[in-house]
């Protein structure tokens, strides 16, 4: 009997749904599955790595390999970014020809903002990361952009990471389905196989997260951004997110795209807003 | 046995009788282009494809014939399997997506 009563009230709750959503606004289906998105996406690694603290997850390998842990607790002793940070704070405090400086161009004088890169400006309709801005506020002052991948523009992002550190990342998506549509291609650039490899982003950072690739220990996805600028002993010196996208990508043996490019900086953005809460712990070192 | 001796006429064939042409050389180059156009418009260059590309086109500058067609017909072989990696994600990266 009780199936049958339950029936009707089903129904009228169903109905008083439709009418209310006939006369209000259209539920926001979109945003509530990018949330749904990051939970499952944390979720995932926290499953997978119990024992690791969800604020570790900002170191990358080091947060699930004892042993590269420890060889890098010894090179933070003389951390190879030191020069980066002095010549990036340095810069950051040089006044333009103009005698404006990077400080007028971002909230907070631009000190302690790295956690809520990249925004997506619904003014523009394009995801700005803290790479693109600091360019844009140096053209907006007369001055030339800065080549993104290493260089001063590490040097400058190593500076103002380091003023935001311990801060979570705190990426929000406006409700603009321009800003849905930038997440949902991130998304999809990050899942999305390609190059002669086959492989995705997610191949080696969510199913191989923990694992060796060769002499690598690949860092899990959640946070790993959290980390940049890095000095990459690989590489010799300092590479922002900009190196590391073209760098990957190269690897799978796809051709990169050029740095900024919108899909690299909608993959930051899905990528970023799925380690909210990871605190920022730039600039970093990496093997 | 038949196939043996088959086989010894055809590798005691002169050398020019393996060479590709000019016209196939191009042909086969053309292809290239066309394929890895499509593998570019879907974001999906393979950095090898793009090396084979390269060799070929050098490869035609030199009258190296033999060399562009055979780099020419790697390029154009990886840029066919890239633009069908594309279409397959697609859909398929979907069933990634960590749920």
């Amino acid at each position: 009997m009780k199936p049958r009563a339950a029936f009707p009230r089903c129904a009228a709750l169903t109905l008083a749904a439709c009418l209310l959503g006939a006369a209000g606004p259209a539920p926001r289906a979109d945003l509530a599955s990018a949330a749904a998105d990051q939970k499952a996406f944390q979720d995932h690694f926290k499953s997978r790595f119990p024992e690791v603290p969800f604020a570790d997850f900002a170191n990358g390998p080091y947060a699930v390999n004892a042993a590269m842990r420890k060889q890098w607790e010894e090179i933070m002793q003389f951390p190879p970014y030191d020069f980066a940070l002095d010549e990036g704070k340095t810069a950051f405090e040089t006044k333009f020809a103009n005698g404006k400086s990077y400080a007028d161009c971002f909230a907070n004088g631009g000190i302690g903002v790295r956690q809520d890169f990249p925004y997506f400006d619904t003014k523009s309709g394009e995801v700005i990361t803290l790479d693109l801005a600091i360019n844009r506020c140096r053209e907006a002052n007369g001055e030339k952009p800065l080549p993104y991948q290493t260089g001063m523009m590490a040097s400058l992002t190593a500076y103002m990471a380091e003023t935001s550190r311990g801060k979570p990342f705190a990426i929000k998506i406006p409700d603009d389905p321009r800003a849905l549509a930038a997440y949902e291609a991130g998304k999809k650039y990050f899942y999305t196989r390609r190059g002669q490899l086959n492989f995705s982003c997610a191949t080696c950072h969510v199913g191989a997260a923990g694992q060796r690739m060769r002499g690598d220990i690949l860092a899990p996805a959640m946070g790993i951004l959290a980390a940049f600028p890095i000095y990459r002993s690989d590489w010799g010196s300092m590479g922002t997110i900009d190196r590391r996208f073209t760098s990957c990508s190269a690897q799978m043996r796809s051709e990169p795209l050029p740095p900024q490019d919108v899909a690299y900086r909608n993959l930051e953005y899905f990528l970023s807003y799925m380690g909210n809460g990871v605190p920022i712990s730039g600039p970093g070192t990496r093997p | 046995m038949r196939r043996l001796v088959l086989a010894g006429l055809l590798l005691s064939l002169p050398a020019e009788a393996w060479a590709a042409s000019q016209a196939e050389a191009e042909a086969a180059l053309a292809a290239a282009v066309q394929a890895e156009a499509q593998a570019a418009a879907l974001g999906n260059r393979w950095v090898p494809a793009e090396a084979a590309l390269k060799a070929a086109k050098a490869a035609l500058a030199a009258q190296s014939w033999d060399i562009a067609a055979a780099e020419a017909s790697k390029a154009h072989a990886m840029a066919l399997r890239a633009v069908e990696q594309s279409k397959e994600q697609e859909t398929a990266w979907r069933d990634a997506v960590v749920r």
